[in-house]
């Protein structure tokens, strides 16, 4: 692909995403969705591969689906009650329509089956784009729209997502399956408190976007796309691998790393708004997640994969596939939890 | 519920249908996504025309320019699937399946 048509794909891709954001008329938003969808399609087919194009359709499919569906509910509800705007949505079908379409475009669980095979069949940088910022547009809609939704839709919507997220991994050995189950379920996560508190579900995502984005990095650093490879990744970068490890256990969210944080203050929000039992299936679907994020770290970390002595040899030379964000992030993600009361103070209060 | 408004929610109604459960053939499905569009077009300028509001006059416009590019990118995708795959039937598409 030319330098120049790749420079203009990405700027339009940041153009919809920042057309979304800025709308608050539905028709516009529309737009920023489609720009958007229009702009990554070229970059998902970059290398003329089967799985590539393949992925790139069942994308596109769902993607234009869901824009279709976006604008058509929100149609009707001009109809309806003659408001156009994105906050004040108030016929109830509509609302619902709506938060299908968006649960359909961010992969959230009733709605989530390309999700995963979309991921498996990109490379590991389109994936990562895939996962963090395009989600961003769709995630900025259902924030305007998340107080006229039925909160039972709501509820169920995010519980099954977390539930599915870790269930639907279990089985895997792609990681890059793995991950975009993951994905289903932080985003899940994400929905469950969106009605009671939206900057903290915007500062989920946020944390969501650094732990993705160091772990696919990662991946990449190592070319890793199944369990396999993650085990002898050690013999290319023994400190990555290491840090891999972390970055793993803090997606799934464990105590002194940064992944605690979000579901720390989501499990207090809803104890606090008197929802102990929500509280405790959530945590009990996290800890379906936990299992695959512990399986992943026993692969990289405490087996001994067979080698031969010659595959013992890379990490004397540098590595070909390194990005200037991976330390950024990788620190952010193993050590912002000691920052929580200041990065409440910014964000929610 | 108006006639209109009727109208234009059974059209889009049957479009998604037949995007979700007439799965055979990739062309059907972005035939299916236009009419889905073509609906919304409908829809679009009927609210212009009942409300005679020249400011909203540039919607249909819009919405037409965008279905268009995204139809142009469907076909795209029909001819890339075409020569990966071989055929454009959607059952063919099971190389990413768990």
């Amino acid at each position: 692909m030319s330098p120049y048509v790749f420079t203009l794909l990405i700027f339009n891709l940041g153009l919809g995403t920042t057309m979304t954001f800025a709308s608050s008329h539905w028709l516009l938003a529309w737009m920023g969705l489609e720009i958007n969808t229009l702009a990554i399609i070229p970059l998902m087919t970059r290398q003329h591969h089967p799985r590539a194009v393949e992925a790139t359709t069942k994308y596109f499919l769902t993607q234009a689906t869901a824009a279709a569906l976006i604008l058509f509910a929100s149609t009707s509800n001009a109809w309806l009650t003659g408001e156009w705007a994105i906050n004040q949505m108030s016929h109830p079908l509509a609302t619902s329509t709506i938060m299908l379409a968006l649960a359909l475009k961010l992969g959230l669980a009733p709605v989530h089956f390309w999700m995963p095979e979309v991921i498996q069949g990109l490379d590991l940088t389109t994936g990562l784009v895939l996962s963090t910022w395009q989600k961003l547009a769709p995630f900025a809609l259902l924030l305007q729209v998340s107080s006229t939704v039925n909160p039972l839709i709501l509820t169920l919507i995010g519980l099954l997502s977390t539930l599915i997220g870790g269930w639907g991994g279990l089985n895997q050995t792609q990681l890059r399956k793995i991950l975009a189950y993951s994905s289903i379920a932080h985003l899940g996560w994400m929905v469950l408190i969106i009605q009671f508190s939206p900057p903290l579900a915007t500062l989920s995502l946020l944390i969501y976007i650094i732990m993705t984005t160091s772990a696919f990095l990662t991946f990449k650093l190592t070319s890793s796309t199944t369990m396999n490879a993650l085990a002898t990744s050690w013999t290319k970068s023994p400190m990555m691998t290491s840090l891999a490890t972390l970055i793993l256990l803090s997606l799934a969210g464990l105590p002194p790393l940064t992944g605690f944080m979000p579901k720390w203050l989501i499990l207090q929000e809803l104890v606090k708004q008197d929802l102990p039992m929500l509280a405790f299936f959530a945590a009990m679907t996290a800890l379906l997640s936990l299992y695959f994020y512990l399986r992943l770290c026993y692969t990289v970390a405490l087996t001994s994969s067979p080698n031969t002595i010659t595959m013992l040899t890379p990490w004397r030379l540098n590595p070909t596939q390194t990005s200037p964000l991976n330390p950024l992030t990788t620190m952010l993600t193993l050590a912002l939890l000691p920052l929580t009361p200041a990065i409440l103070a910014l964000v929610i209060y | 519920m108006t006639p209109v408004h009727f109208s234009f929610t059974a059209a889009f109604t049957l479009g998604l249908m037949g995007l979700a459960f007439h799965r055979t053939h990739l062309l059907s499905a972005l035939i299916c996504l236009e009419g889905m569009m073509l609906s919304l077009f409908i829809a679009l300028s009927l609210w212009t025309l009942q409300l005679e509001s020249t400011a909203f006059s540039t919607a249909p416009m819009l919405l037409l320019a965008f279905s268009a590019c995204e139809a142009s990118a469907g076909l795209a995708l029909l001819v890339a699937t075409a020569r990966t795959h071989g055929t454009d039937r959607l059952q063919n598409l099971n190389l990413l399946q768990c």
